[in-house]
């Protein structure tokens, strides 16, 4: 179907208050130039019309937030609703990570991929995919009512002790469940590739953690979810440490624990990341600190794929439980 | 016959890239083995198939592709005559280049091992440190632990 300006005011009149409505409308079926895709543009795919509003943006720890013009929160002119349409940005470039330097890139299809096959799995943003008039794929996504994570973790205003023993014990089990999304996409060839704890929302609804942003790809070497399961094991130190612990920061602090710390209690690509928080918090369980130590400077062996860290996630229950 | 009875056969598989772990291999094969009778080598490498989107188009993808090929052949024939300088017949080495989806490269080596029934595979140690070990992983450390009924050389 072809959309005029008038169609699309009036199916934008169903949703929106009528001040909103608006009266010069752009329409693309094209959508290669991200920039040119404004607010108030419509855009059609496959047929559908979507009224374009903000361009999103994405800030992370404290660094300002920035505009990402091929991501556009829109309304649905089907059913109102809003949705996030990713367009396609090709964008290939250098990571380093610890001083070692690996390329990545975003991938579409990736994606795309993957919201077919989480399809409505309770662990995932869920959408679909579909395509402009020159077969660019775009990806509609549900939007998720919620907050980040961590800032929820952030926001919480008890002491760690009071944290660990009455709240963690139930963000451990969402963790777990996050790993376990994790291992799903692992098990059918597929990488997150962009683990970090500000890509799970905490879904208000359902109080689910929801994995977000598949687009992100790296090229891999010998084990192609070492990067994935790498943020998993950030994840879980920033979960048990309430926070990330630093060095600097304690130093600031002038803790006194600082004095128990050696360079094989640190994370082993950040080395000012302390892994051996049982040197802090006594009370965290022996099983848990040695999920956390197998991302250590100290360790012996690492995990090469989510089973193995799952066998030793599911062990820290029981011994949470004695240890209470 | 048991497994203890297993006769071994006398090919040889050296895995490569470029780096000059995988050249200090291959030397290592023309020294050991050279001139001595029955064994045949062949120098693999598996060239990696990038993933979707890495190009953004087909034509991008086949240009890498060409510039790829083009070195990699050109290093491979460089490997053979070191093995024939070494004292090998020509015609008991051989190279072969493949492009390939290796979600890991060590099971791609390790799956023309099997194809192809070498009985010994030479491989360069990458010297990764530890930090890339753990992030990536390392091909030679899981041929080591993966591999059955052959022996791996690991020359460092």
């Amino acid at each position: 179907m072809k959309f005029t300006q008038k169609d699309i005011r009036e199916l934008a009149a169903r949703w929106l208050p009528s001040d909103r409505v608006p009266h010069h409308i752009r329409i693309h079926t094209d959508t290669s130039d991200f920039f040119r895709i404004e607010y108030d543009d419509a855009v059609i795919l496959r047929g559908h019309p979507y009224l374009i509003r903000h361009n999103a943006k994405e800030g992370r720890f404290g660094v300002d937030e920035e505009v990402k013009f091929w991501v556009k929160r829109a309304v649905d002119l089907g059913d109102g609703s809003y949705k996030i349409l990713k367009l396609v940005f090709y964008e290939k470039f250098k990571v380093t990570v610890g001083g070692i330097e690996f390329q990545c890139f975003r991938s579409p299809r990736k994606e795309a991929r993957i919201l077919e096959l989480v399809g409505d799995h309770k662990n995932f943003m869920h959408g679909l995919s579909t395509e402009d008039e020159k077969l660019n794929i775009v990806r509609v996504i549900e939007m998720i009512k919620g907050k980040r994570m961590d800032s929820l973790i952030a926001e919480t205003e008890v002491d760690h002790e009071t944290y660990f023993h009455n709240l963690f014990p139930r963000i451990f089990q969402k963790y777990i469940e996050c790993v376990e999304a994790i291992r799903f996409l692992h098990d059918h060839g597929e990488k997150h590739g962009d683990i970090r704890r500000d890509h799970i929302l905490v879904d208000a609804d359902t109080g689910s953690y929801r994995w977000i942003d598949f687009d992100f790809n790296y090229r891999h070497r010998e084990n192609i979810y070492g990067y994935d399961i790498f943020g998993l094991g950030n994840i879980l130190a920033f979960l048990v440490g309430k926070g990330d612990v630093l060095l600097h920061d304690l130093k600031k602090a002038g803790a006194s624990c600082l004095e128990n710390f050696q360079g094989e209690d640190m994370n082993i690509i950040f080395n000012n990341r302390v892994m051996n928080l049982r040197k802090m918090y006594p009370y965290i369980p022996k099983a848990l600190n040695d999920v956390l130590m197998h991302f250590s400077v100290g360790s012996k062996w690492f995990y090469e794929d989510t089973s193995q860290l799952l066998n030793d996630l599911a062990a820290v229950i029981p011994s949470a439980k004695k240890s209470r | 016959m048991s497994e203890e009875m297993k006769p071994y056969n006398k090919n040889i598989l050296i895995a490569v890239d470029e780096s000059e772990n995988a050249r200090r291999a291959v030397s290592y094969v023309a020294q050991l083995l050279g001139g001595a009778e029955g064994f045949k080598v062949t120098v693999l490498h598996v060239i990696p198939r990038p993933e979707e989107d890495f190009f953004p188009n087909e034509g991008e993808k086949e240009q890498w592709l060409r510039t790829y090929r083009e070195k990699i052949e050109g290093i491979l024939e460089e490997y053979m005559d070191i093995l024939i300088r070494g004292g090998f017949k020509a015609g008991s080495v051989s190279t072969k280049s493949e492009l390939r989806y290796c979600p890991s490269m060590a099971e791609c080596i390790l799956a023309e091992r099997d194809k192809s029934h070498y009985d010994t595979i030479v491989v360069g140690r990458q010297g990764l440190s530890r930090k890339e070990r753990f992030l990536f992983g390392s091909i030679s450390n899981k041929i080591v632990n993966h591999a059955n009924n052959c022996a791996v050389w690991v020359v460092a």
